[in-house]
């Protein structure tokens, strides 16, 4: 017995397994919740940087379930764009977990304590699940359960926005994922099989006889996985979701669940489908305006928010648009900054948020207009805000900066520059609503509650710590997570 | 609900539809059915009891607690199969290829770990059923005493 | 082509009319109806609609369920499509009981269940 050749099962299993037997903790043994989740989502880490050493040495590899080869059996196919998002998703979900352990403490009600950390391991595994899979019917199975736990963590603070906001998620959800289902149909019926490379095989043939059947199932995966992914205009859900629940499941949500699906899309649209039939129908055209206006759109509604998470969550639109120009533009550099995006707003996003949940959970204060002088009682929460904010805007140095730098030159590569201006409007407008927050934060008064906010403890300080450290670190030094990122996109277009 | 009617009836099919739903569960390696229909059938007799006398007698029969750690364990159950065919040698949930013994063909003890996972599946799904039940019933007590 | 081709072609092909037809239904009732139980089963009626359509592709006109019997020699469905949906239907069930709970936990805020009333009493968005 071998661990390491068995990793891309364990990454997904042990998550899974340690998900059911946290009601069991919960029950006996409260005090162990929160080091077995910890362990569980650590050893999906140490696997997913195994892998990714794995998949930078030797190349792409898969894993059989049940030793059944494809067509007949699941396969787990680790390329390098898989590796690279379950690193993401693990490291990042480390940290959120890891802050969570003391934020979800004020937040939650004790007895619901243990089913969060239930969801949460559930949520982990099905997310690297998703990007690892390379069969489309277990894709959808990892889909369910990611889309149920997302709405779990939302509804278990159990007030009427939460359960609200979680109702209208799991409404919208379920539309995207019968529209997936029945795109998989469509494609099992003219193809014959589930698996992606044999898929993939087939399609050539089957265009030429049933174009209109891949048609509506090109249709209906976009829709499916767009309302998922919270693709603009199908984004109504994300904003009460997303800024309803608690800290950590903000987090989580808004850095990893909608890119998840982006990473879903990418691997069905250029490993999947033949690239005559995204020259049939102007997919990629219409993805792009449609990140586009999300770009704009989302950015304009975070101006006029009041509510700190609310802003965030709005943004979450405008940046989940960079990713899916990145996809839309077709070229090797928009599609590295598009990928290179997914792992950078997962690092300030999630940081944003967790500042947010700390400033909450200091003082009391969500608006962003009594935020003044935060700076002076909560200092780290706030340079990390503020690291984040600048990330956002795209100032060099920051990691946010290197992803739109790759975008702006993809956007060139392909000759059309419009799509420079739109990233270059959306920074200013980033500017327009993070600055003077950063602003207030340091050169304001501090008055009422942000005057004397509750001491925060080390384990939300220290993961605030980190991801603002990464993302300083990544900005300076973005070849160490490039060399995977180049790797993968020039895979994906088959350079 | 205090209905002689239906307590004697159901008082009169509920061991059949147990033994049915028992019955599909372990020939779910043989037959049509498997953990999820007979799962369903066995969580179902345990609604129509609680429906048929009342909560109480219910939770008499199968708790709250029980059922939902009867849950933890079908689902352990189906993972512990596969970490198993690590520990033998092979890929997750291999069976044969593991070196599982498959048995006879048609025989009630065959088909190796896939008869043990239908039974985890099982439990898995006759625990689920009775826990949402009780879960959607307590609520709906709550939110009477709310009103 | 003459109404009676496509009446045949719609005889051929009568599962997957009647499984987008269904689809339809339960697509307008989930979004037309402001009562959220309504809501929940127009969600089922579209699932079912998608499970049928995805069985009816496994179906081999003739066939018979894929049990093998020494001796006997069969047409057999194609029984992938129906294990798939077995999955599907799980996950339907999971998702309609999580549903009818958030309902539950919706009237208890509210004392609702109609949408657009939930919508009033929060002032403003939409659910």
């Amino acid at each position: 017995m071998n661990l390491s050749q068995h990793l891309p099962a364990l990454i997904v299993v042990v998550p899974l397994f340690f998900a059911f037997v946290m009601p069991l903790l919960a029950r006996w043994r409260k005090q162990w919740c929160v080091p077995v989740t910890l362990g569980a989502i650590i050893f999906s880490f140490v696997a997913a940087v195994k892998m990714a050493f794995q998949v930078m040495n030797t190349g792409p590899f898969s894993y059989y379930m049940g030793d059944w080869p494809p067509p007949w059996g699941i396969e787990l196919g680790i390329d390098y764009l898989a590796a690279f998002a379950a690193l993401t998703i693990t490291g990042v979900g480390l940290l959120i977990i890891w802050y969570g352990s003391k934020d979800l403490l004020h937040e939650l009600k004790a007895e619901v304590i243990g089913w969060y950390y239930t969801l949460y391991l559930l949520l982990i595994a099905s997310m690297v699940g998703i990007v690892i899979t390379n069969d489309i019917f277990n894709m959808f199975v990892f889909l369910e359960i990611c889309a149920i736990a997302a709405c779990g963590i939302i509804s278990i603070k159990e007030s009427r926005d939460c359960i609200e906001a979680a109702f209208k998620y799991l409404v919208l959800s379920v539309l995207g994922s019968g529209a997936f289902l029945l795109a998989v149909a469509m494609l099992y019926m003219v193809t014959g099989h589930l698996n992606f490379t044999f898929m993939a095989e087939a399609l050539p043939e089957a265009m030429a006889l049933y174009p209109n059947n891949l048609l509506v199932a090109l249709a209906l995966l976009i829709v499916g996985l767009g309302v998922k992914a919270a693709l603009f205009p199908l984004h109504v859900w994300l904003p009460d979701a997303h800024s309803s629940a608690p800290s950590p499941s903000s987090a989580v949500l808004s850095a990893l669940v909608i890119k998840v699906y982006a990473v879903a899309m990418i691997r069905l649209l250029y490993l999947v489908f033949p690239r005559e039939l995204l020259g049939m129908a102007p997919v990629m055209e219409i993805i792009l305006w449609m990140s586009s206006l999300a770009i704009i759109i989302g950015s304009m509604f975070a101006i006029v928010q009041d509510d700190i998470k609310k802003m965030l969550a709005y943004s979450s639109i405008a940046q989940i648009g960079y990713v899916f120009l990145g996809v839309g533009l077709m070229s090797e550099s928009a599609l590295v900054g598009g990928i290179l995006h997914i792992f950078n707003h997962a690092l300030m996003k999630s940081m944003l948020f967790l500042a947010a949940g700390a400033f909450i959970y200091g003082t009391g204060v969500r608006k962003l207009s009594e935020l003044k002088g935060i700076g002076h009682t909560m200092p780290i929460p706030a340079i990390a805000f503020c690291i984040g904010a600048f990330s956002m805007v795209g100032i060099p140095i920051t990691s946010g900066f290197i992803s739109k730098w790759y975008l702006a030159l993809g956007s060139l590569d392909v000759g059309r520059p419009f799509f420079m201006g739109v990233i270059l409007i959306s920074s200013l407008l980033n500017g327009f609503y993070y600055l003077p927050i950063v602003v207030n934060a340091f050169f304001g008064e501090p008055e009422k509650a942000v005057a004397k906010p509750k001491p925060l403890p080390k384990q939300m300080l220290v993961p605030l710590t980190i991801l603002s450290f990464g993302v300083i670190f990544f900005g300076v030094f973005p070849s160490l997570i490039l060399g995977i990122v180049y790797r993968a996109a020039q895979l994906l277009l088959g350079l | 609900m205090e209905d002689v009617i239906v307590r004697y009836v159901s008082r009169f099919i509920l061991p059949f539809v147990q033994l049915y739903g028992l019955y599909v569960v372990l020939h779910g390696h043989l037959s049509p059915g498997g953990g999820f229909s007979g799962g369903a059938v066995i969580g179902a007799s345990m609604i129509l009891y609680a429906l048929s006398f009342n909560l109480a007698a219910g939770s008499k029969k199968l708790s709250h607690d029980v059922s939902s750690i009867l849950e933890s364990s079908g689902a352990l159950i189906f993972a512990g199969m596969g970490l198993l065919s690590i520990l033998l040698g092979g890929n997750f949930l291999a069976n044969r290829a593991a070196g599982i013994p498959l048995g006879t063909p048609g025989n009630l003890f065959s088909s190796g770990s896939i008869a043990i996972i239908t039974f985890g599946v099982g439990i898995k799904v006759a625990s689920t059923m009775i826990t949402l039940f009780y879960s959607l019933i307590e609520e709906e007590g709550h939110s009477h005493d709310h009103h | 082509m003459t109404i009676t081709e496509i009446v045949l072609r719609l005889h051929a092909n009568s599962y997957y009319f009647f499984a987008i037809i269904l689809f339809i239904i339960g697509f307008h009732t989930m979004l037309t109806h402001n009562n959220l139980i309504k809501k929940v089963i127009g969600m089922n009626i579209m699932d079912m609609a998608i499970f049928l359509f995805f069985v009816a592709i496994g179906y081999v006109r003739g066939g018979r369920s894929p049990i093998l019997e020494p001796g006997v020699n069969h047409t057999f469905i194609n029984p992938l499509p129906s294990a798939l949906i077995l999955t599907g239907i799980v996950v339907a069930v999971s998702v309609t009981a999580y549903a009818l709970s958030l309902i539950i936990k919706l009237y208890k805020h509210y004392g609702t269940i109609d949408a657009e009333e939930i919508m009033r009493i929060r002032g403003g968005g939409s659910l």
